[in-house]
């Protein structure tokens, strides 16, 4: 197949712009994207034998413009991995991708870093229990108010005098309950907002 | 102008009605488009232009296949061609096929009952 300088320009040109957009997919995956349409614009583009400037302008505009495009692919697969593969890292890459362009993508990214972080804290203070068995727990300290209140500790450090070890040890089997509760919980919550999402968009650009 | 306004703006909900229509059968006309056999993208939308009223555009069937493809309904490959440039193959899988034969019935229900109700306007159409 031959194909002039010209013609490579613009192909390197339009796949330069797409690959710079596709930022937050997988380089493999934007590797196989580009390589794909690639291929797809110099078969449309040698429908005479030939590719020529022309049928590569005109297979490149029928393609749409590389922002859109990108966009598409963002939010097709970003959102459906997240709802296949069920895993917190991809459904916060997900949902960091969400929040860039709507608010109610935001929001559920907050109330996910919230859930997470809440449940990665009672795992790994059951976790560090037998580490550090006589400071970390879930502690009552005395405030200056009088009262007490609650603090998850990891352990390191000394507890402030006046604290009492609320779970002792029932806190590893609690915060390894609760924490994965905790992860499970928000990884269904986001993805049914996600599913929610998908399907409120079903087509709102024409 | 007042009229003028009104018909602009009759053709626009309807253009709309139409592209999503089109739209929410695209995903089953891929499915369709795969039944007897692998077939790259750009087959893909030529079986789509002749076979189906469906006018595709390709900005919207190479992501939709990507996605189509996280979500297991179909696999791809790749495949070297006489072109000199390797082509993107994509098949259904067991899991496709079962989509797209679930679809086709509520397909065919749906149109079937939407047919009855329509008779009476199809007349006047005719």
């Amino acid at each position: 197949m031959t194909m002039s300088g010209d013609s490579q320009q613009r192909i390197d040109a339009y796949f330069g712009q797409l690959r710079a957009r596709l930022r937050g997919i997988k380089d493999e995956e934007v590797r196989e994207i580009v390589e794909e349409l690639r291929s797809h614009v110099v078969d449309k583009a040698s429908a005479f034998g030939e590719v020529t400037p022309a049928g590569v302008d005109a297979a490149l505009a029928a393609l749409g413009n590389p922002e859109e495009l990108a966009s598409q692919y963002l939010t097709d697969n970003l959102l459906a991995r997240a709802v296949v593969s069920q895993s917190p890292l991809q459904i916060l890459r997900s949902l960091f991708r969400w929040a860039s362009f709507s608010v109610a993508g935001f929001f559920v990214l907050l109330g996910s870093l919230i859930g997470y972080f809440f449940g990665v804290v009672f795992i790994l203070v059951a976790l560090l229990k037998p580490l550090h068995p006589h400071t970390a727990g879930l502690w009552a300290l005395p405030s200056s108010s009088g009262d007490f209140e609650m603090s998850f500790r990891l352990g390191f450090g000394v507890v402030p005098p006046g604290g009492r070890d609320v779970l002792g040890w029932w806190i590893v089997p609690i915060g390894m309950v609760v924490g994965c509760g905790l992860v499970m919980l928000t990884t269904h919550i986001a993805v049914w907002f996600v599913r929610q999402y998908r399907k409120s968009r079903v087509t709102p650009q024409g | 102008m007042h009229m003028k306004e009104r018909d602009a703006r009759d053709q626009e909900t309807g253009d709309k009605w139409e592209v999503q229509l089109r739209k929410g059968c695209l995903e089953l006309a891929i499915l369709a488009a795969l039944w007897d056999g692998r077939r790259y993208g750009l087959e893909i939308l030529r079986r789509l232009e002749s076979d189906s009223d469906l006018i595709v555009s390709e900005g919207t069937v190479y992501p939709l296949l990507s996605r189509l493809k996280t979500l297991g309904l179909v696999r791809s490959e790749w495949v070297e061609s006489d072109a000199g440039h390797p082509r993107k193959y994509y098949a259904l899988t067991p899991a496709g096929k079962r989509r797209a034969l679930e679809m086709t019935r509520i397909w065919a229900r749906f149109s079937s009952s939407m047919g009855k109700l329509l008779a009476p306007l199809a007349k006047e159409t005719r």
